[in-house]
C-alpha cells in the first residue's frame, strides 16, 4: 500500500505543482505592449512634428508605401499631392487623364459621386492631417515658449504655431473642396460637429491672423517649414476667394487679399531666375547652387528620390505626363496618363500649334509660343482629344521633370527629386493683381498691370500695357497650369459649374464641351463620412 | 470515497475469482481451433491468442489458423497490432474470430476537445474520420485527404503551386474581414494560423501519412470548448502511434507522379494574330510594324502558354518503423517529397520527420504520449503572373532574341521585352506598362525559401490509484519555426528594372501551450457523468526582418522590422450526463482571455449546450430490427473569434516610426517620423451562436449510416474594418465590432457498404451540404445603399467588383446589369437604367450572385475485389459564381485593345471575340463576367493491387496507379471554375496528375 501510495502522490503531486506554478502567473501575460522595435508608445514631440509635414509628401510610414497612413486600395493613390492635383486639375480645361481607375474618368468629365474614390480619400487625408495636428497640439502647452533653430524638441513655441498653420492649410483644402466639413480642434473621442462653409472661412482667418506672432520670420526657418510669409500667403488666397466661400461680396475682402500678397512680395521672397527651373530636380538645392528656385519657394512640399518618397507626389506629376516616346525626363516611369486639353494650349496658341517641323513639335515649342511658360510636346500627337483615353490625344506637357538644372545625377532614377513648390511668390503678384482690379470694380491699375508683368517678364512674354481680369485669370493659366490651382480660379471667375460661358474640351462629357451643373461647384461629402458622422449633411445637389 | 473504495474491492474480487476459475479449468483441457481474420475475410497472421487469465498463448499462422489447449468454456484473448483486441468463450467447433481494425476502433473512440467520447455518446456534430488508404489522389499536404469527403466542409485548393495551400471553410464561414479560417488542433495543441515563412501551407509540418484520424468539430456545441477560436470550426488531427509489446513493423510508402498542364486559354497563333492586326489596323499602321515579321523579319508564332508550362515529375517517400519497446510503444517516421510544379521553375522540396513514444507506468495508470516532428522545406516560388502574361504576349515574337539580329535585349538577357531607350540612363529600360515576357518572369526571378517548422509536445496521464475515475491530463508543447524567403531579380529582370532587386523577409515565431485537465467519470446505476475542467496557456511571438534594395545600387532600401507577441489564457470545463444511456446531456464552459484586447473587453465566456436523444434504445424501438441506429441531437453554442488581422496590439495608441523612404527634411537635414496611429480601446470579441439539430442513423447492422444536420448561425459584433467619422482617429478606417452575419443551412452524410461479401466490397459514400449567408448589418451608419467594396480586379488600379452591403450573401458581385441584343449578344456599354435617371451611374449596379456555391457535394466509391481496389472520389460545387477577370482584362478586341500608343501590342484572347466589346469604358463591371462556375470534379481514381505473405513471410504491400484531377465538367469557360475567393486571375492552373505508388510492410 506504501509503494502505492507514493506511485499516486508523485505524479499527482508533480502535475498539480506544474499546473498551479503556471495558472497563478497567466493572467498577468494578458498585458503586453507593443515590443517591435518601429513601434514607440511615447509622443516624441520632434518626431510627430516632422510628421505634420511629411504627410503632406508621403502617403505612408514606409517609402515609397508598405505601412500607409490611410486604410485604401492602393496607397499609391492616396497621398495628398496626387489627390489635390486630381480634383483641381482633371475637371478644368487644363488637364484630363486617360486612366481608367477608380474615380479619374468622372473627374475628367465633371460627373462624380459622393462614392468617388479619389474625392473620398482627399477628404480622408485631410480630416486625419488635421487630427495629428490635434493630436501635437493636445501633446504640446502654450505655456512651453521655447524656441530652437537646432533642437526639434525645444522649439515649442514655433512648431505650435505651425502646427496650427498646417491644420488651417488642410482645412483650406476642405473648405475649398467640400465647404461644409466636420470640425474640431481636438481629437475627439465623440463625432465632431458640422460647420458651415462661411464659418470655417472665419475661423481660418482669424486662426491665421492669432499665430502669426509665433510664427519664424520671412525666410527666417529652416527650408521646409512655414514661416510668416506662408501664412500670408495662406490669407491672401482666402480673402481672393472670400466671395465664394462667405457667399456675400464684400470689397474689404480684395483689399485685404491685396494688403497680405503685397506683405508676400516684401518679405524677401522674388521669382526664380528661370520659370523651369521651379519644376526640376534641384528645385529645392537652395543657395549656391544652379538652381535658384528656393528664392521663390514659399512653401515646397520636399521630396527626395531616396529619402522621402511615394507615388503620390511629384514622382506621379512626373510620371503621369510623360510617355516612352518622349526626351528624357528623368526617371524610369512613364505613365502616360495626363496631359493637356486643347484649351489650356490655346492659352500659348490662339489659333493652335499649326507647325508639323519636328524638332520644334519636340522641343521648340516655348520658342514658337514666345513664352518660356509652353513646355509642350506636341510630337506625334493630336492637339484635340478624339478620345479621352488615348494619351496621344492631346499634347504632352514637359514642364515638370526630374532633370537638374546643374545637369547632376539626381539621387535616384525612378524616384523624384523634385521638390512640388505649393505655394510660390509669383502667386502673390498675380493675387496682388487680382485684388486690386477687382477692388477697383474691375479695372486695372497701373501697379496691377506692373504685378502681372513681373511674372510675364521672367517667362520672356510680351509686356502688357492693359489688363481686364479675364486677361488676369488666362495669366494664372500660363502661369500655373498642371500645378493644382485652376479649379478654384474657375470658381471664383464663374466659369466652373453652371454656366455655358466658358466651354472647354470635353467639358460635361461631350467632346465638344457642354454645361453642368452648379452644385459640382462643391465637392459631395463621402458617403463613408455620411453614414459614420450623423451631424454631417450632404452637400445640396448630390 | 465510498464509491471508490467499493469499485477496488469490486476489482480486486473480480481478479480473485477470476483466478479460481482459472485454476479450476487448467485440469479439464482440450483443444480448440480457430481462424483469426479481417473484417475483409483475410487472414490474419501473427495474432497472439492467449487463454484468460492464464499462461498459455499461441501465435496463428499464415493462414490465420491457430490451436490451443483450453477447457470449454474459458475465455480467450485475441490480440494484434493495430486491431481491437477480443475476449471470446473457447468453443469446441472451429471458430471463426474476426478483428476489426484500427478504422473500425475509430468509430468508437472519437477525439473531442479535451479528451475524447464514444461515437454513440456524442451530442454534437462531429465528423471523425481516419485517411482513406485505398482511394486517394496525390496527397501532399494534411488537408487533401479530406478534401470533398466532409459534408458542409468545403477545402479549395489554392491553384496548382506545389506544396501549396487551401481554403478551408466549415459550413461557410461565419466572419466577414476576421478570419474564416478553422481552427487546427494537432496532438492537442492548438496552431495559430499564421503559417510559416515560406511555406504556402498551413498544414505543411504534418506529413500526411502520419495521421492516424481527422475529428471535425462543426456546430458550436461540439468547438465551444475552444471559446475564442471555434467560430470557425475546428479540425482536430491526431498522429499514428505504436503499439505497446508489438513487434517492429517497417512500412515504407512512395509514389512518383506526374502532372500535366489541363488546358490552356484559347488566344490567337502568330499567323491569326499577324492577319488580324493587318485586317484591322493595315499594313502602314504604328501596330503592324511592330509586329514580329516587321521587327523581326520572321513570325515566332510563339506559343508562350507552352513555354511556361512543363511536364511536371514529383516523388514522394515515407518510411515508418512502429511497435513497442517493452511498453513504450514507439513510432517513427520520415519523409521526403520532391514536388515540382507545371510551371516551369516552381519547386517544392519537404523533409519530414517525426518521433511519437507512448510509454504507460504504473500499470497504465501514468501514461504519456510524446511526439516531436520536424520539417525542413525548400520552397521556389514561380510569379503566377506569368500565366496572365502569357495570354497576353504577342505570339509573333520569340522567347529569346539572338543578339545577332538586334543587341538592344542583351539589356534584358536576351529576352524578348517591350522597351523604350532611356537617354537618362544610357540604356534600355522594360515598358512598365506592357505585358512581360513570360519566360523571363519565371527565369529570372528567384524567389525561394527555406523554412523549418518543429512541433513537439508530451501528454501525460495520470489515473488515480484510489480513484481511477479521476484523472489528470497535461499536454505542454512548443512550435518553433524559422523561414526566410530570398528574393533576386537581376538589373535585367522585367521587374524593378533597371536596377534589379533582391532581398530577404526572414520571420521566426515561436509558439509555447500548456494545457491540463482534470476528468472524472463514473457510472451511478442509471446515470453517467463525467465532468472535467482545466486551464490552458499559450503565448505566440513572431519577429523577423525584411529588407530589400536594389542589386547594382542601393536603390529603394526598404528594411521593415517585425515583432509581436500575443497571449491567449483560458480556463474551461464540460459536464456530460446521461440517463439510461437514452438521454444526453453535454454542456460546457470557456472562458478565454486575450492580450489583444483592453482590460474591459479581455475576457469571453462561451457556453454551450447540447441534448441528444438516443431514440433506437427506446424499449419501443428495439422491434425494428432493419433500424440498428437512430439519435437525435440538439446543439446550442456561443464561440468567439479574436483572430482579427490587425496586429496584435489593435487597442493599444502607438506611433510607427518612418524608415528611410518616409522621412522629412528640413534645412536639408533629414528627420525621423513618428505617426499615431488608429486604435480601438473598445475592440472585443466576435461571437457566433449556432443552433444545431442533427439526426444520426444507421440500418441493416449500420451498414448504411448517416447523418442529417440543420444548423443556424448568427455572428454579432462582427470584427469588420469599416469607416469612421472622420477626425476621431487616426485613420479613415479602423477595425471595429460592427454589424452582423447569419448562416444557416443544411448537410446530410450517407455511407452504405453496399456489397460485404468474403472477396468483393463495395463501399458508398456521399454528402451533400446546402448553405446561404447574409449579412444583417454593416455599419452603425444607415446609408441607404451602403457598402464595403472588395474584391480587386486588373483593369485599372483600385478597382473592386465585389461588395458586401446589408441583406446581400457576403462578397456577392456588385455589377451593372448587361443588355442584350435580339440574338442574345451583348451591347457594349448598355446597362439596366436601375434608378431610372436617365444615366448609368454607380447608383445603377446591383448585387447579382456571389463565390459562395449554395450546394457542394461529395462522392466516394471504393471496390475492392480479392486483391484488387478501384477507387474514384467526385465532387461538385453548384451555384458558385465567378468574375472572368481574365476575359474582362482582355475585353477590348478592337485596335485599340491589341495596340497601345506607347508602343506595344497584346494578343488577342479568342473567346472575347464574340463580345466584341471595342474601348467601351466601365465595361468590366458588367454582369455579364460574372460567370455560372458550378462544377462536378473528378478529385481521383485509383486502382489498386494488395499482396500479402510474400514467400511465406509477413511482407505485403501494395501497388496502386491513380490519376488525380482527370476531369471537370463544367460550363466555366476559364482555366478553372474552383476560385478562392471568386475572381478568376492569373491563377496557377491546378495539374492532371499520374501517380504510381507502391506501399510495402514488414
Amino acid at each position: 500500500m506504501k509503494i502505492q501510495n507514493i506511485k499516486s502522490i508523485l505524479p499527482a503531486a508533480m502535475m498539480c505543482l506544474a499546473v498551479g506554478s503556471i495558472a497563478s502567473s497567466c493572467t498577468g501575460d494578458l498585458n503586453t505592449s507593443p515590443i517591435n522595435s518601429n513601434i514607440v508608445q511615447t509622443f516624441d514631440q520632434a518626431a510627430v512634428f516632422a510628421k505634420l509635414y511629411s504627410s503632406l509628401a508621403v502617403s505612408g510610414q514606409q517609402g515609397p508605401s508598405g505601412e500607409g497612413d490611410l486604410n485604401v486600395d492602393d496607397e499609391g493613390m492616396a497621398g495628398f499631392y496626387r489627390l489635390m492635383w486630381n480634383m483641381q486639375e482633371l475637371p478644368t480645361d487644363e488637364a484630363a487623364c486617360t486612366w481608367t481607375d477608380n474615380g479619374t474618368p468622372e473627374l475628367d468629365i465633371n460627373s462624380w459621386t459622393s462614392s468617388n474614390a479619389i474625392v473620398g480619400n482627399m477628404y480622408s487625408r485631410c480630416t486625419y492631417d488635421i487630427t495629428m495636428c490635434n493630436h501635437f497640439l493636445d501633446n504640446t502647452s502654450d505655456t512651453d515658449q521655447s524656441e530652437s533653430t537646432t533642437d526639434l524638441s525645444k522649439d515649442t513655441k514655433h512648431e505650435r504655431a505651425e502646427a496650427r498653420f498646417l491644420r488651417v492649410l488642410n482645412y483650406y483644402y476642405l473648405l475649398d473642396f467640400f465647404g461644409n466639413v466636420p470640425f474640431s480642434t481636438t481629437v475627439m473621442t465623440t463625432n465632431p460637429p458640422r460647420i458651415e462653409r462661411a464659418a470655417l472661412y472665419r475661423w481660418m482667418v482669424e486662426e491665421l491672423k492669432t499665430i502669426q506672432g509665433n510664427m519664424y520670420a520671412a525666410k527666417a526657418a529652416a527650408y521646409g517649414r512655414a514661416d510668416v510669409a506662408a501664412d500670408y500667403f495662406l490669407l491672401s488666397r482666402l480673402y481672393l476667394n472670400a466671395t465664394v466661400y462667405t457667399g456675400t461680396e464684400n470689397k474689404a475682402n480684395w483689399d485685404s487679399a491685396a494688403i497680405y500678397s503685397k506683405k508676400v512680395i516684401d518679405s524677401g521672397f522674388k521669382l526664380a531666375s528661370k520659370y523651369q527651373y521651379l519644376f526640376e530636380a534641384d528645385n529645392g538645392y537652395g543657395d549656391g547652387s544652379v538652381n535658384d528656385a528656393t528664392n521663390e519657394i514659399i512653401f515646397p512640399i520636399q521630396q527626395d528620390g531616396v529619402k522621402t518618397n511615394s507615388y503620390s507626389g511629384s514622382l506621379f506629376l512626373i510620371a503621369s505626363i510623360h510617355n516612352s516616346d518622349m526626351p528624357s525626363w528623368g526617371s524610369t516611369e512613364g505613365w502616360a496618363g495626363n496631359r493637356a486639353r486643347y484649351d489650356l494650349l490655346e492659352k500659348f496658341f490662339p489659333k493652335g500649334v499649326t507647325t508639323t517641323d519636328e524638332s520644334t513639335l519636340t522641343s521648340g515649342l516655348a520658342t514658337l509660343a514666345g513664352d518660356s511658360r509652353a513646355l509642350f510636346f506636341g510630337k506625334d500627337r493630336t492637339q484635340k482629344m478624339a478620345s479621352l483615353t488615348t494619351f496621344k490625344n492631346g499634347f504632352s506637357v514637359t514642364k515638370w521633370t526630374n532633370l537638374r538644372a546643374d545637369g547632376q545625377a539626381t539621387s535616384d532614377t525612378k524616384f523624384t527629386d523634385t521638390d512640388i513648390p505649393l505655394f510660390r511668390a509669383a502667386e502673390a503678384y498675380l493675387t496682388y493683381a487680382e485684388a486690386l482690379t477687382r477692388a477697383n470694380g474691375g479695372v486695372a491699375t497701373q501697379t496691377a498691370i506692373d504685378a502681372v508683368n513681373v511674372v510675364r517678364k521672367r517667362a520672356g512674354a510680351t509686356v502688357l500695357t492693359s489688363l481686364t481680369l479675364d486677361q488676369i485669370l488666362d495669366e494664372r493659366c500660363r502661369e500655373f497650369y498642371f500645378e493644382g490651382q485652376r479649379r478654384t480660379d474657375l470658381i471664383r471667375f464663374g466659369y466652373f459649374g453652371g454656366t455655358n460661358q466658358f466651354l472647354w474640351e470635353w467639358k460635361g462629357g461631350s467632346a465638344s464641351g457642354t454645361t453642368f451643373d452648379s452644385h459640382y461647384n462643391l465637392y459631395p461629402i463621402p458617403d463613408t463620412d455620411l453614414n459614420a458622422n450623423n451631424n454631417l449633411k450632404q452637400n445640396s445637389g448630390y | 470515497m465510498k464509491q471508490v473504495n467499493l469499485g477496488i474491492s469490486k476489482k480486486i474480487l473480480a481478479l480473485f475469482l477470476g483466478l479460481m476459475l482459472s485454476v479450476c479449468t487448467f485440469a479439464q483441457t482440450s483443444t480448440v481451433t480457430g481462424r483469426v481474420i479481417d473484417v475483409n475475410g483475410e487472414p490474419i497472421i501473427g495474432v497472439n491468442v492467449s487463454v484468460d487469465g492464464g499462461k498459455m498463448n499461441v501465435i496463428t499462422d499464415i493462414d490465420g489458423n491457430f490451436s490451443i489447449k483450453v477447457a470449454p468454456g474459458a475465455f480467450l484473448n485475441i490480440s494484434f497490432i493495430g486491431y481491437k483486441s477480443q475476449k471470446v468463450s473457447a468453443e469446441s467447433t472451429p471458430m471463426r474470430i474476426v478483428l476489426k481494425d484500427n478504422a473500425v476502433l475509430l468509430q468508437d473512440a472519437i477525439v473531442i476537445g479535451y479528451g475524447t467520447v464514444k461515437k454513440n455518446d456524442l451530442t454534437g456534430s462531429v465528423v471523425a474520420m481516419k485517411p482513406d488508404e485505398l482511394n486517394h489522389g496525390l496527397q501532399t499536404n494534411a488537408q487533401d485527404m479530406i478534401t470533398g469527403k466532409i459534408a458542409g466542409v468545403s477545402v479549395i485548393s489554392n491553384g496548382g503551386t506545389p506544396g501549396g495551400g487551401s481554403t478551408i471553410r466549415i459550413r461557410g464561414g461565419s466572419s466577414l474581414n476576421a478570419s474564416n479560417d478553422p481552427l487546427v488542433v494537432i496532438d492537442g495543441l492548438a496552431m495559430d494560423n499564421q503559417g510559416i515563412k515560406g511555406v504556402s501551407n498551413l498544414l505543411s509540418t504534418v506529413n500526411p501519412n502520419d495521421i492516424a484520424s481527422f475529428t471535425v468539430l462543426k456546430d458550436a456545441s461540439a468547438t465551444a470548448i475552444y471559446g475564442s477560436r471555434a467560430s470557425n470550426g475546428v479540425i482536430i488531427i491526431t498522429t499514428k502511434r505504436g503499439v505497446a509489446g508489438a513487434a517492429p513493423k517497417v512500412s515504407y510508402d512512395g509514389n512518383i507522379s506526374f502532372g500535366f498542364k489541363r488546358n490552356t486559354v484559347a488566344v490567337m497563333n502568330g499567323d491569326e494574330y499577324e492577319n488580324y492586326v493587318e485586317t484591322l489596323s493595315g499594313k502602314d499602321s504604328d501596330a503592324y510594324k511592330l509586329l514580329g515579321s516587321q521587327v523581326f523579319g520572321k513570325n515566332y508564332n510563339t506559343n508562350w502558354q507552352d513555354a511556361i508550362f512543363r511536364t511536371a515529375v514529383s516523388h514522394d517517400h515515407n518510411i515508418s518503423v512502429s511497435g513497442g519497446f517493452g511498453n513504450i510503444p514507439y513510432r517513427i517516421s520520415g519523409g521526403y517529397t520532391n514536388e515540382s510544379g507545371t510551371l516551369i521553375t516552381s519547386s517544392f522540396e519537404r523533409v519530414t520527420g517525426s518521433i511519437n513514444l507512448a510509454p504507460t507506468f504504473y500499470d497504465k495508470h501514468l501514461s504519456f504520449n510524446i511526439n516531436a516532428k520536424g520539417m525542413y522545406a525548400k520552397n521556389r516560388y514561380a510569379d503566377a503572373g506569368a500565366v496572365g502574361a502569357a495570354i497576353a504576349m504577342d505570339p509573333t515574337k520569340p522567347i529569346m532574341v539572338e543578339n545577332s539580329s538586334n543587341t538592344a535585349y542583351s539589356d534584358f538577357g536576351g529576352y524578348f521585352q517591350w522597351y523604350s531607350y532611356d537617354s537618362a540612363l544610357g540604356k534600355n529600360v522594360i515598358n512598365s506598362l506592357a505585358s512581360h515576357n513570360p519566360v523571363a518572369m519565371l527565369k529570372q526571378k528567384h524567389d525561394i525559401a527555406d523554412s523549418g517548422d518543429f512541433i513537439g509536445n508530451i501528454e501525460a496521464d495520470y489515473k488515480f490509484f484510489f480513484c481511477p475515475d479521476l484523472h489528470i491530463h497535461a499536454n505542454a508543447g512548443l512550435e518553433y519555426s524559422d523561414g526566410v524567403q530570398r528574393l533576386y531579380e537581376s538589373p535585367e529582370s522585367y521587374d524593378d528594372s533597371p536596377y534589379g532587386r533582391q532581398g530577404r523577409d526572414h520571420l521566426y515565431k515561436y509558439n509555447k501551450s500548456f494545457n491540463a485537465y482534470a476528468q472524472y467519470s463514473h457510472d451511478f446505476n442509471i446515470h453517467h457523468l463525467d465532468v472535467m475542467g482545466g486551464y490552458e496557456w499559450q503565448h505566440f511571438y513572431r519577429a523577423g526582418l525584411s529588407h530589400y534594395n536594389g542589386v547594382s545600387a542601393t536603390h529603394n532600401e526598404t528594411s521593415t522590422p517585425t515583432k509581436t507577441e500575443s497571449y491567449l489564457v483560458s480556463f474551461f470545463g464540460r459536464l456530460n450526463y446521461s440517463l439510461l444511456d437514452r438521454y444526453m446531456l453535454t454542456t460546457t464552459l470557456r472562458d478565454d482571455g486575450t492580450s489583444r484586447f483592453s482590460k474591459n473587453n479581455r475576457w469571453g465566456l462561451f457556453p454551450s449546450a447540447a441534448l441528444a436523444w438516443k431514440i433506437k434504445n427506446e424499449p419501443f424501438m428495439r422491434n425494428i430490427k432493419s433500424l440498428s441506429d437512430l439519435k437525435l441531437r440538439l446543439g446550442y453554442g456561443l464561440t468567439g473569434q479574436q483572430d482579427i488581422d490587425q496586429g496584435d496590439y489593435p487597442y493599444i495608441p502607438q506611433y510607427t516610426v518612418s524608415t528611410t523612404g518616409a522621412s522629412y527634411p528640413f534645412g536639408g537635414e533629414y528627420y525621423t517620423t513618428n505617426r499615431p496611429n488608429a486604435y480601438n480601446q473598445n475592440l472585443k470579441w466576435e461571437s457566433t451562436t449556432t443552433w444545431n439539430v442533427g439526426v444520426d442513423y444507421g440500418f441493416l447492422h449500420d451498414r448504411i449510416t448517416g447523418s442529417v444536420d440543420w444548423y443556424y448561425r448568427t455572428t454579432k459584433d462582427l470584427l469588420n474594418t469599416v469607416s469612421i467619422s472622420a477626425e476621431t482617429n487616426f485613420n479613415n478606417k479602423l477595425i471595429s465590432n460592427v454589424g452582423s452575419l447569419k448562416n444557416y443551412g443544411l448537410e446530410a452524410a450517407i455511407d452504405a457498404k453496399l456489397i460485404s461479401k468474403k472477396d468483393f466490397l463495395w463501399d458508398v459514400s456521399y454528402n451533400v451540404t446546402w448553405n446561404k449567408n447574409k449579412i444583417t448589418k454593416l455599419t452603425t451608419g444607415t446609408g441607404d445603399g451602403y457598402y464595403v467594396a472588395t474584391g480587386s480586379i486588373s483593369s485599372g488600379t483600385g478597382e473592386t467588383i465585389q461588395a458586401q452591403a446589408v441583406g446581400q450573401s457576403a462578397n456577392a458581385f456588385y455589377v451593372y446589369k448587361q443588355i442584350y441584343d435580339t440574338n442574345g449578344k451583348p451591347i457594349a456599354g448598355l446597362y439596366e437604367d436601375r434608378d431610372g435617371d436617365g444615366k448609368i451611374t454607380s447608383a445603377d449596379k446591383y448585387y447579382y450572385k456571389s463565390p459562395n456555391a449554395p450546394i457542394l457535394m461529395g462522392f466516394s466509391n471504393k471496390f475492392v475485389w480479392k486483391e484488387w481496389d478501384f477507387g474514384f472520389t467526385l465532387r461538385a460545387s453548384i451555384g458558385n459564381y465567378i468574375y472572368d477577370d481574365v476575359l474582362a482584362s482582355h475585353h477590348n478586341v478592337s485596335t485599340t485593345g491589341y495596340y497601345a500608343t506607347s508602343g506595344y501590342l497584346t494578343n488577342v484572347m479568342k473567346r472575347a471575340l464574340s463580345a466584341n466589346f471595342g474601348s467601351t469604358s466601365n465595361i468590366e463591371y458588367s454582369d455579364y463576367y460574372v460567370k455560372n462556375a458550378s462544377f462536378l470534379r473528378c478529385d481521383n481514381i485509383t486502382l489498386g493491387y494488395t499482396f500479402t505473405n510474400v514467400m511465406s513471410t509477413t511482407f505485403g504491400g501494395r501497388l496502386y496507379a491513380t490519376v488525380g484531377n482527370p476531369f471537370v465538367i463544367t460550363k466555366y469557360k476559364g482555366l478553372d471554375p474552383e476560385v478562392s475567393g471568386g475572381i478568376d486571375r492569373n491563377v496557377y492552373p491546378r495539374p492532371v496528375t499520374f501517380t504510381i505508388g507502391l506501399n510495402l510492410n514488414f
